[in-house]
């Protein structure tokens, strides 16, 4: 059984439903790539499964987040509230603003393990000193005694994991943990993330628009477009054999090596947005392949011969004639 | 190429421009019908009063409200109505005045300062900074001490009082201003100082300064009806607020409705101005740049 | 080595250096933004400088376009030297050398309509249009960029991020300038939308014969976009590739290459042996800023600032022990 499986997730914030149907499954050990542009409602995802969509004036419309057996979308937040931090975590996208400004870093780091796991101050610094270590932050013992805004952007987002692993969860839920990082640090965070699963057996689900990142790290992807998903797979089929229009504009919107001038076209249109969603399939006015049926009716996400899933009636069409 | 959405433009929509928005609020709605009326009252004072502000009638001094005098008479048989009547007029013209010329000020100082920093700045900012802090009631009394009292040099104090939150305000809009793309790419275009300014940078500020000078003219109310009381504002026999509330004042429990009605207008019409401006504030939604001084 | 009219924009020497204040009278920190870059920029071709936080790009493409006064080094365009203009001389220029902002979110002022954006150039260049001339040159530029002309009359807020970033290419192509410095003009939109201004800054290169200084931090994007490559490093140039494919030699632009993820689960890259963090520009050290992440550095390099040394083909380095 899968460590964490979302089945047909739609959520309602004051009206509008930015998420439709939404399902995928993350397994100890592995990593799951949750792709999409902006607006595509990958962050809101992550604050579904944290439960933490009240703070948005949000809430579960229909569907199951089951976490370790345990239906999240049924507990009270007492019960959310020992979850999140402890089996859980949270990596957000802009480590500044996690970070409290008046408070050593390392007591920050403290707050965590003393209060998921009881440990005593003195305990708890010297847990939180060696997983920065672990982490590769140097001189750690000093840098323990630092605040935020004595560090690199980097180095702060490396507190902010050691932060995330402390009580030792089962899931990670980083979301677009290097964007706001240079390249050469991204790679490094990067590593770090995949070196932390293979070590420990944490499950992580990484939310990115990179595909460059997706690549190098992911096991498995689900490609999100307006709230729903579009193509899940693993990560080698997904580049090697994309199948959704969507996946496959999106793959031929990154320049790379031995790409011909020229050839990097874009998606016409841009991403709708919330409040003017277009009917049936929420891609169908961009959409190279559309079908009649298109805007009438919204593709379910089918499960295909040899693996993975895809949302989209061209395909479907081509599937069962094929 | 590549097909952008069909764009439709959006038609003009009373509801949703800026006067709409304000008053569809119902504190914007009342507070501006107050003024509104207020200023259509001082306007045409010379109408509609029953009763000329000086004329005395010693038969009727100290008469509480009746119908003949609906807020009754001040110690000299005055009518107090009509009284309160002209001085809006006085108040209203005084601080709107002093406050719109400290504004103009204001913006072509805080302007220059901000736009063009070095020592012009260092200056500007230094004696600004030195003015706020005294109380404006301080600084007026000052003002006044030294030019003498009446109407003109009230309008001075008041002027001077304020020039600081103007300049200020001003000054913070244009250097953030100054930092925003649109301006390095007017820069880049080969644009002069003049069009920055006056083009981009200027009607950008005007917003939050305008609402400040609205604001800050409730508290010249106050300000020129405290100069009043003193005796320092607008020489008798022209009636102003404050100068009524200081001589109510002697009469205070023979006669209270000489002082309390000026105090009561006095109070609400700053009230009304308060609330009109917080309402125009949110309408023009520029909250987080009001932060900034 | 090639004839001076072949190069568009020669740049020698340049350097920059930002004094800060701490407070009225406190002491000044000296940020050296820029210092001692030598460039030419050919005509007709793209060229690329990619480099991370504090390596100068940005204050490169500035003083490119005299935004920014350089504090020491020479600038020539088309052979007339940006220092010795005047301010009218200057005002000229900015005809034939426009910039392209990274922002599309604030380069329009909010109170504009597009066509009043569109017709500032002329409005600031002194040009007077009559309506209709002014409403077919806004027809015109937004033609250019693939937009439609129904949208002349809306204000920025009702665009998406990739019209606005046209509106802003437009602006900058207004006079038919030789040369468009673009400053990450793809950094703040999605990908589907990058992929689409880049595509159509291809076709107007070609259109219009445009030569192009293409600001990046996205090594791929400008290995896919440029004909040569820039490589900056805490404000010196390290390394210039003649062409995309050449082969890195100096560590730094290894370790920037390797860093950059092929959209290719096949192709992972192994990144054990990256360490270490972008030094602070105010603290420079006084050999080669790369030495402290450097596998390969030794006394030398943190003695001495290598010089950038060009070989036959064009390919410069500025390392003591370059790789290959």
């Amino acid at each position: 059984m899968a460590l964490l499986e979302v089945s047909d997730l739609s959520i309602d914030i004051a009206g509008i439903k930015p998420l439709d149907g939404i399902g995928f499954s993350v397994d100890e050990g592995r990593i799951l790539g949750l792709v999409g542009e902006s607006g595509s409602g990958k962050s809101l995802t992550a604050l579904s499964i944290m439960g933490l969509l009240p703070l948005i004036g949000g809430r579960v419309e229909r569907g199951s987040i089951r976490f370790d057996g345990i239906e999240l979308t049924a507990q009270p937040e007492p019960a959310l509230r020992r979850l999140r931090g402890r089996r859980i975590a949270f990596i957000s996208q802009n480590p500044m603003t996690s970070l409290d400004p008046v408070m050593r870093v390392g007591a920050q780091i403290d707050q965590v393990s003393r209060l998921h796991l009881g440990l005593d101050a003195k305990a708890a610094a010297a847990r939180s000193i060696a997983l920065m270590e672990r982490l590769r932050i140097p001189a750690a013992a000093t840098v323990y005694h630092h605040y935020p805004h004595e560090l690199s952007g980097g180095m702060k987002q490396r507190i902010v994991i050691t932060m995330a692993l402390s009580a030792d969860p089962d899931l990670i839920i980083a979301d677009e943990p290097t964007t706001a990082l240079d390249v050469t640090i991204q790679a490094q965070i990067v590593q770090l993330l995949m070196e932390l699963v293979r070590d420990r057996g944490v499950a992580l689900i990484l939310i990115t628009h990179d595909m460059g990142v997706v690549a190098q790290a992911c096991d498995h992807v689900v490609v999100l477009y307006a709230g729903r998903v579009a193509e899940s797979n693993g990560v080698k089929e997904i580049f090697a054999a994309p199948r959704h229009p969507y996946t496959k504009a999106l793959i031929r919107c990154i320049p790379r090596d031995g790409m011909t001038p020229g050839s990097l076209a874009g998606i016409p249109g841009s991403v709708p947005s919330v409040a003017k969603y277009p009917s049936g399939c929420r891609f169908h006015p961009r959409c190279p392949d559309v079908l009649k049926i298109c805007p009438e009716a919204v593709p379910p996400l089918e499960p295909q011969p040899f693996g993975g899933a895809v949302a989209c009636h061209a395909v479907a069409a081509r599937v069962t004639h094929g | 190429m590549s097909a952008e959405a069909t764009f439709t433009p959006r038609r003009a929509d009373f509801r949703r421009s800026v006067a709409g928005k304000v008053l569809s609020t119902p504190k914007g709605a009342i507070a501006g019908a107050y003024l509104f009326l207020l200023v259509l009252l001082a306007i045409f004072a010379p109408w509609i009063t029953p009763y000329p502000y000086d004329a005395q009638n010693l038969q009727v001094a100290s008469q509480a409200p009746s119908w003949a005098h609906w807020l009754g008479t001040d110690e000299f048989g005055r009518d107090v109505l009509s009284r309160i009547i002209y001085g809006a007029r006085t108040s209203l013209s005084v601080s709107t005045t002093a406050i719109a010329v400290s504004v103009f000020v204001g913006m072509v100082l805080g302007a220059a300062a901000g736009y063009f920093g070095g020592l012009l700045d260092r200056a500007v900012t230094t004696v600004v900074d030195l003015s706020w802090s005294f109380p404006e009631i301080l600084l007026a009394l000052i003002l006044v001490a030294i030019v003498g009292p009446g109407l003109h040099s009230t309008m001075f104090a008041i002027g001077i009082a304020y020039l600081a939150q103007f300049t200020r305000l001003t000054r913070a809009q244009i250097l953030s201003l100054k930092g925003e793309t649109y301006v390095e790419a007017t820069i880049n275009l080969g644009a002069s100082h003049a069009h920055i300014v006056f083009r981009h940078l200027m009607p950008n500020a005007l917003a939050p300064v305008i609402v400040c000078g609205m604001l800050a003219t409730g508290d010249a109310i106050i300000l020129e009806a405290t100069l009043g009381f003193f005796g320092l504002g607008a020489q008798p026999p022209v009636p102003s607020w404050g100068a009524m509330m200081s001589s109510g004042s002697a009469l205070i429990f023979k006669a209270p409705w000489i002082i309390i009605f000026p105090g009561l207008v006095v109070a609400i019409s700053v009230i009304a101005i308060n609330l009109f401006g917080d309402a125009l504030i949110r309408a023009l939604d520029i909250r987080a740049s009001l932060r900034e001084v | 080595m090639a004839e001076p009219m072949r190069d568009l924009v020669q740049i020698r020497g340049l350097g920059k250096t930002f004094e800060s204040r701490k407070g009225l009278l406190g002491e000044s920190r000296r940020l050296k933004a820029v210092t001692a870059v030598d460039l030419d920029i050919p005509r007709g071709k793209v060229t690329g400088v990619v480099g991370e936080s504090g390596c100068g790009k940005s204050t490169l493409a500035r003083l490119v376009v005299r935004l920014l006064r350089p504090s020491e080094g020479s600038i020539t365009f088309d052979g007339a030297d940006l220092q010795q203009q005047s301010n009218a001389g200057m005002r000229r220029l900015r005809r034939r050398i426009q910039m392209v902002f990274q922002d599309p979110y604030s380069a329009i002022d909010p109170r504009y309509t597009i066509a009043d954006a569109l017709l500032e150039p002329f409005q600031v260049q002194g040009v007077r249009l009559s309506l209709a001339e002014a409403r077919a040159k806004v027809d015109e530029l937004l033609d250019m960029v693939r937009l439609g002309r129904e949208l002349a009359s809306s204000y920025p807020h009702q665009l998406s991020g990739g019209q606005r970033q046209r509106i802003g290419i437009a602006r900058a192509l207004a006079f038919r300038p030789d040369f468009l410095v673009l400053d990450e003009p793809t950094a703040s939109l999605d990908v589907s939308i990058q992929a689409q201004i880049v595509a159509l800054l291809e076709q107007l290169k070609t259109e219009l014969g445009l030569t192009y200084l293409f600001i990046s931090h996205d090594l791929g994007l400008v290995r896919y976009f440029c004909d040569r490559i820039v490589v900056m490093y805490l404000g010196r140039v390290v390394e210039i590739l003649p062409e995309p494919r050449a082969k890195p030699r100096h560590p730094y632009t290894r370790t920037l290459l390797d860093s950059t993820f092929a959209p290719d689960p096949t192709q992972r890259r192994d990144i054990s042996r990256l360490t270490g963090e972008i030094a602070s520009a105010y603290d420079l050290p006084a050999g080669c800023a790369f030495a402290a992440r450097c596998a390969f550095a030794d006394e030398t390099c943190r003695a001495k600032v290598p010089e950038l040394m060009t070989d036959a083909f064009g390919h410069a380095t500025a390392c003591f022990h370059p790789l290959n």
